[in-house]
């Protein structure tokens, strides 16, 4: 970015002449005059950004949308998997509770040892499936890290929309030559952001903001 | 002292799905009194209006938070002596010293087995 005192540090020689024979406030007004033109100029070519800022800006609160969307379904749909597997666990508890019942009545009706020891490798391969379904159980705790990443992609998108928007406050008025009401306003917008810096932005604030700067 | 089946156990965490997964993995170690809450402040108000033997809480979460919680637990005389075990995630270990000194019985890391559940507390009871 070109710098405004180096900028008039290069003019020609015949300039040099001229600038010993003005005065101090003659040299510092036209020092200020060319600071002046070169805020102009970085704010004109800031405010160039603005429509791709603003498209930005627009689609935020849908990628949240999307994300908080991704969280609630992964939730609903490990509670799915949960019912299921509870289910299974009521069914293997009950099963087992027969098995040991029969083991027991066909102990008393001296049966075939073979046959109560078919009933007893029985429960111990139901036992084996207990263990894998506790482990389907532990193995879906990944929806509960799943879900922390989610809240933490949404603050930080948040955040990113905070600072899109005050720039969409601080270069709207500029690129459109808006009069001074606009820019009162567009400081009011800025206190108003301030105020929900740390807490999850209003939509309506949001939607007043850009629908200020013809953004709909 | 071993772990009595009938106590009354306190899961404490803001994720219905974690809730349900430690309540599971109680159930098929035996305890079947089995509570919830969805934060600190929900917990307390619940372990001041009954008798509980066991908290389980997750460290992260709104309202209050697990170690604020474990706190208030270790300074209120009618509940300090109820073992808190803490559940938290991979990124939060330094905490772990925190809750320590917080006064925490035990300490497990998501994700977790239902055989690292166990050990820990079978040995918060012997």
């Amino acid at each position: 970015m070109a710098q405004p005192r180096a900028a008039a540090q290069s003019q020609p020689a015949t300039d040099d002449l001229d600038q010993e024979e003005k005065t101090p406030d003659t040299k510092l007004y036209e020092e200020l005059g060319e600071l002046a033109r070169f805020i102009d100029t970085t704010m004109k070519t800031l405010s160039e950004f603005s429509a791709p800022v603003n498209a930005s800006t627009e689609q935020l609160p849908q990628a949240q949308t999307h994300l908080l969307n991704l969280k609630t379904q992964t939730e609903q749909g490990t509670h799915r998997v949960m019912l299921e597997v509870e289910a299974i666990q009521d069914n293997h508890a009950h099963i087992s509770t027969m098995l040991k019942e029969m083991t027991r009545a066909l102990q008393q009706a001296k049966v075939s040892p073979e046959i109560i020891q078919q009933l007893h490798t029985l429960g111990q391969t139901l036992g084996q499936d207990d263990k894998r379904l506790l482990d389907i159980m532990t193995a879906l705790s990944f929806q509960d890290l799943v879900a922390q990443s989610v809240n933490k992609l949404v603050t930080i998108l948040d955040e990113v929309e905070h600072k899109l928007l005050q720039l969409v406050v601080v270069f709207g008025p500029y690129q459109k030559q808006a009069a001074k009401t606009d820019q009162s306003k567009a400081s009011e917008m800025l206190k108003q952001l301030e105020a929900t810096k740390n807490t999850s932005m209003d939509q309506d604030l949001a939607d007043e903001i850009l629908k200020q700067f013809g953004f709909n | 002292m071993p772990a009595d089946p009938n106590m009354k156990i306190l899961v404490v965490d803001d994720m219905s799905t974690m809730r349900r997964i430690v309540k599971n993995i109680l159930k098929q170690l035996g305890f079947n009194n089995l509570e919830e809450a969805e934060n600190g402040q929900e917990a307390l108000t619940k372990l001041k209006a009954d008798t509980y033997g066991f908290v389980v809480s997750d460290w992260n979460m709104p309202v209050m938070m697990g170690i604020d919680m474990l706190r208030a637990i270790r300074a209120d005389e009618s509940l300090k002596k109820i073992p808190v075990l803490m559940v938290t995630a991979e990124a939060q270990k330094e905490n772990l010293m925190e809750a320590v000194q917080a006064g925490v019985s035990n300490y497990v890391v998501k994700p977790f087995t239902a055989e690292t559940m166990q050990d820990k507390i079978n040995k918060i009871f012997k």
